[in-house]
């Protein structure tokens, strides 16, 4: 197969000229180096670019426009959002947590990196790839709870408090909820490791490939992914009618960015894992023995797949963040443990029993074998 | 390289460590100790353990440090300073501590060939975990195992329940379940 | 019913009105884009005729004007935003005549509740359309309403008030009598 755009060549080119022409410690710290560059660019650029996407289709969904008025049809608004943050003063209040207070935001932005890093954003395109990737992905994303909680304490301020209480709540039950999804697929897949689940899902992806228990994990995952990151009709830690903000309402200037890019980001790992895992990740469209069609497919270079796969997911939840109303608390927790939680249980069982018996649609029709 | 990291780490246990006993507010020493915590998680990645890193994160740093804090929120007045008194319980107590130290350091020492060859282990793939886990071979079969651990937990906890006397009316649960 | 057939018909109940919130907001984000981009639809812009911006006195083509200086709309403002200042002219027949030297109003103090335009028993002041009064100095705010050199009209003409250019080339009418007089038999009751 030809792939005349994608980057592997690139990387393996500037790996074998670091190694060729430096020590192996120095070749070592410089790629380190630029790969956390990298991460690092890509974090902030993908943060701005979804920032600039909800407020344009949150518009949308209102029947407005939108930021339009900063270059053409206002793209570089969130450029100039960021600027504002940037020289924005940050705020020292007096009966503060000092210590815990400054902390608090980096726990939060530091988990949601650690997330970030494993992410394959196409072939070779993934800074860490563990052989326990998906259990890696569920111990560092939940960090950054511990991160809120101290926010909502040591912000000494009432609503604050409240906000990250119902946040830690909410956080560990949809956490639950959310790993089980992902066990499901690791059960379907027989592996951990993010490479090797997209790998595997070459000509079906795993959502096709586990028909209804990976149907349901999935929509689970979904729902329970978008709990975790205190979106749309589960943002009652930040319900501003009652919290005025929740845990960040302290916050100002970079630390508040802090939170805010965080959250945005959260948004997208969410979409990314669960492209990643369920719908193929970078895989282009295939079907065997159609070598044209393949060839076409492959030809559109696999990031451009990614992105399109998680775009789609990112949109879905904006659509169900301005569609439904927030929940109440005692709702919120009910929904976790009374139906998602004993609903993935019973379907993380099924899904045993299709392996173990062999319905998948690998093992019923063997076109679908990688 | 190695060596570079692992001073680092070991000097964030080290400082936290005794940061989060000297602390005087019961929140700050709940973060000091996550920081160990994590640390120590960065500790096993060095050694390639990524599982069982994954695992100190989850259920340490994740789990039971929200539990903590959440706990700790939920105590009177959580932010207030405490001092402690050093009497001689305190001090029979570090006396004991540094005894059971010096006792570990030394079967530490001791072992210390041993420890070294886990280490060179290499990688664990979560493949073999799974197999050691679930499988029926020597060395293997250790879910049941743990299993079996839960079961004696229920025992304990049915225990107390049947030990335990019923004061207030209102539990009429475990009195139908009688 | 059974509990057990209740939690699950729950479920799918409760996916399918989650389904059709989803498919409303759908179409919400296909519709027509309401938002007005007010500094270039300035040429095709609707204000609406109930909408009170700048008070202002309609002279005709003799720059004349119909107001009297009775001062009503002076005494009737709840928060003195009008001033009215007259001078006493004697006229040909030796009579002692009022006429009105400036009607000064106060843009920056107006709560706009058009109790001076209902009360004014000439007709002499409206509100018009005219939305754009952000000025870079308040001292810009005070207006004098009559045109330096008008005078009065004469009774007899009694011209029913022809519509006028706004500042900024909106045609502006001014609101009916009949409304007016309904507005002052409002205030009559009350």
């Amino acid at each position: 197969m030809k792939q005349p755009l994608e980057l592997t060549g690139l990387i393996s080119n500037l790996h074998t000229f670091f190694r060729s022409n430096l020590t192996p410690f120095w070749a070592t710290v410089i790629e380190g180096a630029l790969v956390l560059i990298a991460v690092l660019a890509a974090y902030a650029i993908i943060a701005l670019a979804l920032i600039y996407i909800e407020r344009k289709i949150t518009a949308f969904f209102q029947s407005r426009l939108g930021p339009n008025r900063l270059g053409k049809y206002g793209w570089i608004q969130s450029v100039a959002d960021l600027i504002k943050i940037l020289i924005k003063e940050i705020i020292h209040i007096n009966k503060v947590d000092k210590v815990l207070f400054y902390a608090a935001p980096f726990f939060v932005i530091v988990s949601s990196v650690l997330t970030f890093g494993i992410i394959p954003f196409g072939q070779g395109l993934q800074a860490v790839d563990f052989n326990i990737g998906i259990v890696y992905i569920l111990a560092v994303s939940s960090i950054g709870i511990i991160g809120v909680l101290l926010a909502g304490w040591s912000s000494n301020n009432k609503y604050s408090m409240i906000g990250a209480m119902r946040s830690g709540a909410q956080f560990i039950s949809y956490e639950l909820s959310a790993g089980f999804a992902l066990m499901t697929v690791v059960v379907l897949s027989g592996t951990m490791q993010v490479s090797e689940i997209v790998e595997s899902q070459r000509y079906a992806w795993n959502v096709f490939n586990g028909h209804i228990p990976a149907m349901i994990a999935f929509v689970i995952y979904l729902i329970s992914g978008h709990a975790e990151t205190n979106r749309g009709p589960f943002d009652l830690p930040e319900a501003e009618g009652e919290l005025t903000a929740g845990y960040h309402t302290e916050y100002s200037g970079l630390q508040f960015g802090f939170f805010y890019l965080a959250e945005y980001l959260n948004m997208f790992i969410i979409a990314a894992i669960a492209t990643t895992v369920f719908l193929g990740g970078w895989m282009p469209i295939q079907v065997q023995g159609w070598d044209g069609f393949n060839q076409v497919m492959w030809y559109i270079p696999s990031y451009v797949w990614f992105f399109a796969k998680t775009g789609v997911l990112i949109f879905f939840s904006l659509w169900v963040r301005w569609s439904f109303p927030r929940l109440r608390i005692d709702l919120l927790l009910n929904l976790e443990w009374k139906y998602l939680l004993p609903i993935n249980l019973v379907n993380i069982i099924v899904m045993v029993v299709v392996v173990l018996l062999g319905w998948t649609l690998e093992d019923l029709f063997p076109i679908f074998r990688p | 390289m190695t060596t570079i990291i692992f001073y680092i780490l070991a000097l964030v246990i080290a400082v936290f460590s005794v940061l989060a006993v000297t602390s005087k507010k019961v929140i700050r020493s709940a973060t000091f100790l996550l920081f160990v915590l994590l640390a120590t998680a960065g500790l096993f990645l060095m050694l390639n353990y990524h599982y069982l890193f994954a695992v100190q994160v989850t259920v340490y740093a994740g789990g039971i440090m929200i539990l903590f804090i959440m706990a700790i929120f939920l105590t009177h007045k959580p932010g207030d300073e405490f001092s402690t008194k050093m009497s001689w319980k305190v001090r029979s107590s570090v006396l004991l501590a540094v005894g059971g130290l010096l006792l570990t350091g030394y079967i530490i020492v001791k072992n210390v060939t041993r420890v070294y060859n886990y280490v060179q282990s290499g990688e664990m793939k979560m493949q073999e975990i799974g197999t050691a886990m679930m499988g029926t071979e020597k060395y293997q079969y250790l879910l049941p195992f743990e299993v079996i651990s839960l079961l004696l937990l229920a025992c304990i906890i049915g225990a107390i329940l049947i030990a335990r006397k019923e004061t207030s009316a209102g539990e009429t649960d475990s009195d139908s379940d009688k | 019913m059974n509990p057990f057939f209740k939690y699950f018909s729950g479920i799918f109940t409760a996916l399918g009105s989650l389904i059709g919130g989803l498919r409303v907001t759908w179409r919400e984000l296909w519709r027509k884009k309401v938002t007005m981009q007010y500094p270039e639809n300035r040429d095709t812009l609707q204000i609406s005729d109930r909408w009170r911006s700048e008070l202002y006195m309609p002279h005709d083509e003799n720059n004349e004007h119909a107001c009297t200086a009775c001062g009503i709309c002076m005494i009737n403002c709840p928060n003195g935003t009008i001033t009215v200042t007259s001078n006493m002219v004697e006229n040909e027949e030796g009579r002692k005549k009022r006429v009105l030297d400036k009607h000064i109003w106060d843009y920056g103090m107006c709560t706009f509740c058009n109790i001076c335009v209902i009360t004014c028993p000439s007709d002499a002041i409206f509100f018009n359309n005219d939305f754009e009064g952000a000025m870079f100095d308040r001292s810009k705010l005070v207006h004098t309403l009559n045109k330096p050199g008008s005078k009065l009209r004469e009774k007899k003409k009694n011209l029913p008030p022809t519509p006028l250019k706004g500042e900024k080339g909106a045609t502006i009418s001014p609101p009916k009598k009949q409304e007016t007089q309904q507005g002052i038999d409002d205030k009559k009751v009350s």
